[in-house]
Formats: C-alpha cells, structure tokens, sequence
C-alpha cells in the first residue's frame, strides 16, 4: 500500500471509525456510572443486578432498545423526523474528533497526531460552528414530531442554547485571547509556554464555559428542554426504540465533547500539571492521552455530582442568568484577560495570582465570619408564627 | 445574601458539599426479595384470631366499616349444663380490608380475640379469592402464607442493614 493512501484514507478512516465507536461506547458506559453515582450520592444503590455492580446494565440496556419498536408518528413529517437525532448526534462525534487527544502516536509503523480530524488551525471556530448545528437537531425532532410537548420543549431549548451561546463564545474568545491562536494544538502548547493552564488567569472564563456548557447539554440545573415533569420527555417525547437511544447517546456525547474542548482550553488538554516543572517529569511515566482521558472524566463526574445536587431552574430565571449575569460577567472578564494578555506571558500569571489570591482571600473571609443562625432560631427572632 | 455569598457562590459550593458527604454513607436499601424489613411495633399486618378468647359478640362484625366480617354460631349445652356459643364461621374477605383496626378495638375480650399486630406484610397471592377469603381456620392458625421467593438461596442472600442496626 502506498504512503500516501495510508496517510490519507486509511488512517483518517481508522480514526474517525475510533471516535464514533469511542463516544457510543463512553456514552453507554457513562450512564452506568452515572446510575452507580448518582445511587450513591442519594444513599441508595443503583442498577447492581446485571453483572459485576450492574455493569451490563448499558449493554442490556442497549440491546432493550435495539429491538423495541420504532414508533413514527402518523402525521409526523417523517424525513427530518429521522433527521433530528442525528443532527444532535453528529456535532458531538465531530467536536471530539477536533480535539486532539495526544501529542503523536506511532502505531504499527505510521506516525500521526492523536486527532480523530486534521489538526484545524481554526478549530475553535469550526467546533463553535458544528456544535451550534445541534440546536438545529433539537427544534427540527420537536417540530417534526407534531405534538405538542416536544414543541414546547424544543422551542425552550432553542431559546436556551441561543442564550447560552453567548457567554460560551465570549469564554472562549478569553481563551483564544490568552494563547493568541484557534488551533486547538496551539493553544495547548501555548499553555505549557506560559507554564500556567489557563484556568488560573481564566477561572472566570473558565465558570462561565462550564455553566453554559452544562446548559448546552440540557444537563440538570438547566435541563428544560426535556423538564420530565412539565413536559414528558421534552423534545423526544415521540421517540422510541434506537431513534431514542440516539438522543440519549447525544446527551452524553454533548458532555464528553464540552469536557473535552474545556480540557483543552483550560486544563492543558495532554499536558502533565506543571508542565514545565522539571522534577514533576516522573509524571510523564503516564502517556499523553490518559492526562486528557483523566481530566475530561472528572469534569463527567463534576456534572454527575451537579444533577445530583441542583434542582431545576425555572424558565425565566434560566434566561435571567443567562442575559443579566453571566454575558455582563464574560464582557468584563474579556477586557480584564485582554489586558493581561497584552502584557503577555507575565500578565497572564498576574491576573491568574490575582484572581486565586482574591479567591482565597474571600473564602478565609466567608469561613471566618460568624455562623449564621439556624432557621429556627431566626424565626424565633422574628417572631414567625408556626401554624401546627 | 451577602455580597461574599453572591461573588463566590458559597450556597452552591454548600449544595454541592452536602451530596458530597453523602457519597461516603452506606446505601439505606433493603433488597426486597433476599432481605426483609422488620416492621414496626405498631405495624398492622396480617389478621389473627383466637377461638378460644372469642364470646363470640359479633361487635367486630357490626363494627366493621365494609362487613366483612361475617359470624356463624350455635349454641352448646356443657356438661354443667351450662350453655356455650361455639364458633361455627369467622370469615374474612382480607382482599377488602382496609387495616383500619376497628374490629381489633371494638373486641371487649382482654386479652383481645381477634389483632392485626401479626408483622406480616407479604400478602401477595396468585389466587385471590382462595388466598384472600379467610376462614377460621386459616385465621387461628396464621403464620405466614407466603412461600420464599423463587430462585433466592437464604443463605447466599446479601446481609440485611436495617436489620444490622
């Protein structure tokens, strides 16, 4: 075989056939996990029949929804019916696929960047690009369906991923500022340059990214479009079988690729913490894309712990949040990361001690002032009268 | 809200601690086929009656709410030759009951004749009206009508927390 047929279709082929298989697979095992965590989280136990732990759950899961019974609708507007799902879907499988997940690997003889696509050199921009084609999948599988509850979610959650894109783009843009490119690979090797992930002079970049990237996702606190309890299943209300699936699969291939590109832009994507450290080097023992692997689980297991947690944001205080605090926020974070980004390397680290300083300091504050009563003896002060 | 409170989100962070700490504690589950609740002392389960307590006065079955209760008696001449009622029929439609325990108060014997504090639960059948109608004979001599549950070994069954506690 050629050189340059294996550099141009069979290993593109190779790894694009990877990722796909990769995010189904993350996604059936992430809800296994999620299951297991959120059991645990709530003192109960979670799915522990099948299998070790109730591991085969997913795979039993998958195989229930393969062979149910793929419902369409009778007046349902059958093509783009179809088309939803895999409008969501595909965003998901392509973000990951921009996101390099390793430095070079040299398998078998071929030596090629650990990326599912080309390394872009404006990535950034095609990832904002593609992922916004998943609003598209939401609205058009609610549209379609011709009922009225997937209507209404869909419509909710156009409103809110619209809104939410704002503050995302703006988060990245703060990150784009700090490493002066939008290729992905650069912005990794900008960040071991500066020798400070970029968390720390962007944490509040950082905040707002992952707030709106948990409203991207429709993940609980801001899961609206599919709010069980007002509107049935949202969205995918007329959805069964492995259409469903499809979605549910998105849903988690949406949190892999918004942790993925967060990793990327703020945690250094592969890089080893302080990377320019050199007595930390016994890190690199551990290759390149365990470092990723790693860093995007735990951000998998931060929004796990945020369902577990946060109740459901009503609409109106949804978009409140949205418009009224966090696009304010990001415009003033952009200026302040653009000062320090035209200072340079140092003013990045400035603004990063400046802003874990302040911190910290809030914190040694809010621990050191005096407790505050307990409901009970407040309303005792204010003479509340219980009614028994 | 202070203004600490608003900037670093303290009441979220405090959220998330809370469900954190829980993460540690052991699952509160009982696994119902392998391992059973203990019910409390005040649990109303299944009926159970006592012929030789009964004077056979009926109050249980005027005072039942639904009549489910039926009685059937006669009448027997010791050899004192004194008269006694004996219990003919005690019949319990169980499928109707509601547990209000009226029955259980109104019984004027003491000890009483005729309790639910019986703590079985499992009133599942498969026949309702063979299992559920019951007569005297069943009543006197109740002591749990449900068969293990198919396919659980009692002793590989996982430990029982709430009966650990």
């Amino acid at each position: 075989m050629s050189e340059s047929l294996v550099h141009n279709v069979l290993v593109p082929f190779v790894k694009g056939l990877l990722t796909v298989i990769l995010v189904a697979t993350a996604a059936g095992i992430l809800t296994w996990i999620e299951r297991r965590g959120l059991g645990r989280l709530q003192i109960r136990k979670g799915p522990n029949r099948v299998g070790p732990a109730g591991f085969f759950q997913w795979i039993a899961d998958v195989v229930k929804l393969v062979f149910k019974e793929d419902v369409v609708p009778s007046r349902a507007e059958k093509v783009i019916h179809l088309l939803g799902p895999l409008l969501l879907f595909m965003p998901a499988v392509v973000v990951l696929g921009l996101v390099p997940w390793g430095p070079e690997l040299t398998l078998f003889g071929v030596t090629t960047p650990l990326h599912a696509a080309a390394d872009v050199n404006v990535a950034l921009l095609l990832i904002l690009a593609v992922s916004s084609i998943g609003v598209y999948g939401i609205i058009l599988a609610g549209w379609s369906s011709n009922s009225k509850y997937p209507l209404l979610g869909g419509l909710r959650s156009a409103a809110q991923l619209i809104s939410y894109e704002v503050p995302m783009g703006f988060a990245v843009v703060a990150a784009v500022l700090m490493a002066g490119s939008l290729s992905m690979v650069e912005i990794i090797e900008a960040q071991k340059e500066a020798g400070v992930w970029f968390v720390f002079p962007g944490l509040v970049a950082f905040f707002l990214y992952f707030v709106s990237g948990v409203a991207e996702t429709n993940r609980t606190p801001f899961d609206l479009p599919e709010a069980e309890s007002e509107l049935v299943g949202g969205f995918h209300t007329e959805y069964s079988g492995f259409r469903w699936a499809i979605f549910f699969m998105s849903e988690y291939g949406n949190m892999i690729s918004i942790g993925a590109v967060a990793t990327t832009l703020f945690f250094g994507g592969w890089l080893r913490p302080f990377p320019n450290v050199a007595w930390l080097s016994f890190l690199d023992v551990v290759p390149a894309f365990f470092w990723f692997a790693g860093k995007v689980f735990l951000f998998l297991l931060v929004y796990i712990w945020f369902r577990a947690t946060f109740p459901r944001y009503r609409f109106d205080q949804l978009m409140a949040l949205g418009w009224k605090a966090l696009i304010p926020i990001s415009l003033g974070n952009l200026f302040l990361v653009a000062l320090a980004a035209l200072w340079g390397a140092a003013g990045l680290k400035v603004l990063g001690a400046v802003l874990v300083l302040l911190v910290a300091a809030g914190l040694v504050a809010a621990w050191r002032r005096p407790a505050r009563a307990s409901v009970t003896t407040r309303m005792a002060a204010e003479k509340v009268e219980v009614r028994a | 809200m202070s203004f600490l409170d608003r900037v670093l989100l303290l009441d979220i962070f405090a959220g998330l601690r809370v469900t954190a700490r829980h993460a540690g504690r052991k699952a509160d589950t009982i696994e119902y086929p392998e391992q059973s609740k203990e019910p409390s002392e005040r649990f109303r389960g299944m009926f159970r009656l006592d012929e030789e307590r009964c004077i056979k006065c009926t109050l249980c079955a005027i005072e039942c709410p639904i009549n489910i209760i039926y009685i059937d008696w006669h009448t027997e001449k010791t050899p004192e030759g004194k008269a006694e009622k004996k219990l003919d029929r005690f019949d319990l439609d169980m499928k109707r009951c509601m547990f209000c325990g009226l029955c259980e108060e109104a019984c004027p014997t003491n000890p009483r004749s005729i309790w639910l504090a019986t703590k079985t639960y499992e009133l599942g059948v498969y026949e309702r009206d063979e299992a559920l109608y019951l007569d005297k004979a069943k009543l006197t001599k109740w002591d749990g009508n449900v068969k293990p549950y198919p396919g659980v070994d009692p002793d590989k069954a996982p430990a029982n927390p709430a009966k650990e506690k």
